[in-house]
């Protein structure tokens, strides 16, 4: 039996190891020599950290060099994409970030920098859906329900979301906004203890990512309304898409993608994004995925000029909406 | 904790203040001044959307009573706890080194690095001890600063660099 | 039962044990670091544990969380360095005992008291999880709102000084905890426009320096080396009387610590402070507590320990993470490519019951690996002082700074440290400003969450019957004790008036 335990790890802790003064001039065409830092604005064993771990190993292995994954953090991933943005700009630390890259800016006025002008953009990585969903004994059985209800009953209606900023705080935003009622917001710190007092009844409805409620769903602990993408979640048939139980407006995904600072040589860019791209149609990274509920981007977004667009369309989407609302991250 | 396990409260009264309660007290009550001020900017809210400012301003107000509440207590004899304890005076200088130690530690890791950021913070450290010669403080932040290294960049394999940008790493 | 035999079966298989021994001793080894708290420790180690299939990392995983709190402890108690709001408790009277000699007691006490409290939450947590759990559910933001007035109420007893210092010290931490971005409206306090200040301050950086650096400072006010703490040891393994002496407090440890873990939001931070409360109420002698009495040991590391192993029944029992520490560990789940649920014990028996088995597995290693170290333990204590506290401080910012790579957090031990120093000298004690602190944001948010969702009728918190007990309780609590202390005091300091 004892054969069977792998001893890599216990080598890894004991290895010496002086790479992290490395660094030094970046030759584009020789780009990668040296170990890559992928940093994650959000904690270890979030979603979004669980991405970039899932990327991380078939990136490695087409680049030929390691991939380490660096968690940084703070004000609403805003502290690494300070980080990265003042970084070498020779490709050997990457952020990844979800669709807060395109709120900062609107979020926190005194953002030291610019989403659009301090960084390149590599790809865009995948598109986690979110779902409508609300305490199990909730009135409305149906998202036109819902909507009924929610108009009618807008003074006493409780709205929780996993805190400002957060992806279910914007979800429901775009709810409000296009359902045209102000409801009182019941914020949270992080979507665990949102969806605990979700589940317990104390409140009456929220929006969150398929990978928080996909399985409370399944169980019937909470009740699924719709889903908040162009198409419907395979690990949730019976869940139509906003579109199709009529809320076109609502439609929002967790999207992530890659950044370099802005001075990256365009060489090590597209280095970068071939990696990217094998990474992604890896078949365990798509079956990984999948149990999250969501899939890879498609191929052809996969490139920095999509993820350009993708992200200057985000920045004017939220940036009114947010400056509306009167939320603030500082 | 031990300093103020003293022998018990028996012994007579004192006619001044006690200081240690004054200091407490004025301690508490600028503290206590300063959050309810501070919160004060932010936006107070009502009972239903409490804004930022409503728990800095209600606790820095219950604040600013107690420490006017210690304060009193200085006048009328003081705290019995700590009344007959005798303290001695502040190792000014020593608190000082430690601070710095800990302060330069803070503002040169990232730019120095690891290495030489932890030779200066253990050495000006050790200098805080009791009759310690310079010389006995340089071994002592030698030896601290190697096996931290190895603890840490050998073992735990943390990321921080031995020696930082400003050194040309 | 059948669920944890078939638990019994995965985790005593011998490479499972022996995965369990790996994260049982990594945890220990890297929780023993000064600054590096139980939840730090985790996170720093959870990348090594994806290498592994699911059931033996998450096997893994729980071995370095159990080994890592009982790694926290030992620092606790040997150096006064708390890396975890549990453990500031354990410190008041294990730093005593170890400046007596009887680090070796101390260690042993915690090691046994968190031994025993693991079983018996283990089996709490096989036989009654769904249950537990749907109780726990009830559990809206008013009735958490007051369990935690009641916690504070009850913890005014921490401080074995003046009542009002005490009182003004718990009111200092939860202002200290308003510090960083306002998690309703997303506005920076008493940031002053230091980005690195949004999340707050660092627990372990304030615990690191009102306990570590501010009893560093408070050694040399001694002139010579000589005087500085004495370091005899005498006997590393309990009396016959310790053992008669602590028989109570862990079993009221564990029972207390159970029930408070199950909750959800927090209520495993009340554990290890409500438990010492309760045994310096219980105690003949109250004065003696903070002067290294066992109890002041045996009741906090129990109930933390039995808490610990509870909060896992939401997570386990309907998917909810309630804890730090159980959201690294949905992350260690997907990133296995398993959502936690409602479910997930039935779809996953072998993983959800092996790891149950492997906690009280873990608890037994830990046992093991532990009573034989308390002796190396506790010569680390005969270093020569002069170089003890210089290392004491390197590895304290390396290791604060090590975790958000964030140099505030190493500010903020100076500063804790002069602030501590000060106010100890004072007559204020640092224990009831740390609980202040760690309840402060749950205090707040859970008051703010309960008015809007009532509208802004304050009436929910009496209306509402786990509130309106849990508040009853409060206030008898503060008739019964508090009020007698308040009226002798009144005679001698206040001449028998107002307030």
């Amino acid at each position: 039996m004892r054969r069977h335990i792998p001893l890599a790890s216990l080598a890894c802790l004991t290895m010496l190891s002086l790479a992290a003064c490395g660094g030094g001039d970046a030759d584009p065409a020789s780009y990668p020599e040296d170990e890559i830092t992928l940093v994650v604005p959000f904690s270890a064993g979030g979603p979004t950290d669980t991405v970039a771990r899932l990327i991380a190993e078939p990136m490695a292995e087409e680049l030929g060099a390691d991939i380490v994954v660096q968690n940084v953090e703070g004000a609403g991933g805003t502290i690494a994409g300070g980080q990265v943005a003042d970084a070498d700009a020779d490709g050997y630390e990457v952020l990844i970030h979800h669709i807060g890259m395109s709120t900062a800016p609107a979020l926190y006025p005194d953002l030291a920098y610019s989403p659009l002008e301090d960084f390149k953009t590599v790809g865009l990585v995948t598109d986690v859906p979110m779902t409508i969903v609300a305490r199990p004994d909730f009135e409305p059985e149906t998202l036109e329900e819902l909507v009924t209800y929610v108009k009618e009953n807008a003074d006493t209606v409780t709205l929780a979301n996993a805190g400002v900023g957060a992806a279910s705080q914007l979800c429901g935003l775009l709810i409000e906004q296009a359902v045209g009622v102000d409801l009182t917001e019941v914020p949270y710190d992080g979507t665990g203890p949102a969806l605990t007092d979700l589940v317990g009844g104390q409140v009456d409805f929220m929006c969150d990512q398929t990978t928080n409620t996909a399985s409370q769903i399944q169980a019937g602990e909470i009740k699924g309304y719709a889903v908040t993408t162009p198409e419907p979640v395979e690990a949730l048939p019976d869940l139509p898409t906003t579109a199709e139980a009529g809320l076109p407006d609502v439609e929002v995904g967790v999207w992530h993608g890659l950044y370099v600072p802005a001075d990256t040589p365009d060489e090590i860019v597209e280095k970068l994004t071939a990696a990217l791209e094998v990474a992604l149609e890896d078949q365990n990274v798509i079956d990984q995925m999948g149990t999250l509920g969501t899939t890879p981007v498609p191929a052809e977004d996969v490139t920095p000029e999509a993820h350009t667009a993708k992200l200057e369309e985000q920045i004017d989407l939220w940036t009114p909406i947010i400056e509306e609302s009167g939320v603030t991250g500082g | 904790m031990s300093t103020h396990t003293g022998e018990g409260p028996d012994a007579g009264t004192r006619p001044a203040p006690f200081r240690p309660d004054l200091f407490a007290g004025a301690a508490f009550i600028v503290l206590g001044l300063a959050f309810a001020i501070g919160g004060a900017q932010y936006d107070v809210g009502s009972a239903l959307r409490m804004g930022s400012g409503y728990v800095p301003i209600a606790l820095g107000g219950t604040l600013t009573v107690l420490g006017l509440l210690v304060v009193v207590m200085a006048f009328r004899g003081g705290d019995p706890a700590i009344r007959d304890v005798v303290r001695p005076p502040v190792p000014w200088r020593r608190a000082g080194l430690l601070v710095a130690a800990i302060l330069f530690f803070g503002f040169t890791v990232g730019g120095l690095g690891l290495g030489p950021t932890l030779l200066v913070t253990t050495f000006l450290a050790a200098l805080a001890a009791p009759e310690v010669k310079p010389l006995r403080a340089a071994l002592t932040a030698a030896g601290i600063t190697a096996l931290c290294l190895v603890v840490f960049v050998a073992l735990l394999q943390l990321k921080l660099p031995l020696f930082g940008d400003w050194l040309g790493g | 039962m059948d669920g944890i035999l078939l638990g019994l079966e995965t985790a005593l298989q011998p490479s499972n044990i022996l995965i369990c021994l790996l994260g049982v001793t990594l945890g220990t080894a890297v929780g023993v670091l000064p600054g590096i708290g139980p939840t730090a420790t985790v996170a720093l180690l959870l990348p090594i544990t994806f290498e592994f299939d699911p059931v033996a990392s998450l096997i893994m995983l729980a071995g370095i969380y159990y080994g890592a709190q009982y790694g926290g402890s030992t620092t606790a108690i040997l150096l006064n360095l708390p890396g975890e709001s549990s453990s500031v408790v354990t410190a008041l009277d294990g730093h005593q005992m170890a400046k007596q000699g009887r680090a070796g007691p101390a260690l042993a006490t915690a090691a046994l008291g968190s031994f025993f409290a693991g079983t018996v939450a283990t089996v709490v947590l096989a036989m009654f999880a769904p249950p537990l759990a749907q109780l726990a559910l009830k559990f809206g933001p008013a009735d958490f709102f007051s369990i935690v007035v009641l916690g504070l109420i009850a913890s005014i007893a921490l401080a074995s000084g003046s009542t009002v210092k005490a009182l003004a010290m718990i009111v200092l931490g939860l202002l200290l905890g308003t510090i960083g971005q306002d998690q309703f409206t997303g506005v920076p306090r008493f940031t002053f426009g230091v980005r690195e200040l949004y999340g707050g301050l660092d627990f372990v950086s304030l615990a690191v320096g009102l306990f570590g650096l501010a009893e560093i400072l408070r050694n040399l006010e001694s002139k010579q080396s000589s005087e500085l703490v004495t370091r005899k040891v005498q006997g590393l393994w309990l009396t016959r009387d310790d053992f008669r002496r602590i028989r109570m407090p862990v079993l009221r440890g564990t029972v207390l610590g159970s029930a408070l873990g199950v909750l959800p939001g927090g209520g495993h931070v009340l554990a290890s402070f409500t438990s010492y409360s309760l045994e310096k109420r219980l105690s003949k002698e109250p004065k003696k507590f903070g002067t290294g009495v066992i109890e002041g040991v045996a009741a906090p590391e129990s109930a933390n320990n039995a808490a610990a192993q509870t909060s896992f029944i939401p997570l386990l029992s309907l998917g909810l993470p309630t804890h730090p520490v159980m959201a690294l560990l949905v992350g260690a789940f997907i990133i296995q490519g398993i959502v936690p649920g409602p479910q997930v014990i039935e779809q996953e028996p072998e993983l959800v019951w092996g790891l149950i088995a492997s906690m009280w597995v873990g608890n037994l290693l830990l046992v093991l690996l532990n009573l034989p170290l308390i002796g190396i333990w506790v010569r680390m204590l005969t270093v020569p002082y002069n170089v003890l506290f210089p290392a004491i401080i390197a590895f304290a910012s390396i290791g604060c700074y090590s975790i958000g790579l964030n140099a505030w957090d190493v500010f903020a031990i100076a500063g804790a440290g002069l602030l501590g120093y000060f106010l100890i000298r004072w007559g204020c004690e640092a224990a009831p400003l740390l609980l202040g602190f760690v309840l402060g944001p749950l205090l707040e948010e859970n008051l703010r969450r309960a008015m809007i969702i009532s509208r802004g009728d304050p009436s929910v918190f009496v209306t509402r019957p786990i509130s309106a007990s849990l508040l009853l309780l409060a206030a008898i609590i503060i008739v019964v004790a508090v009020l007698p202390s308040v009226r002798k005091k009144r005679e001698v300091v206040f001449q028998g008036e107002d307030d």
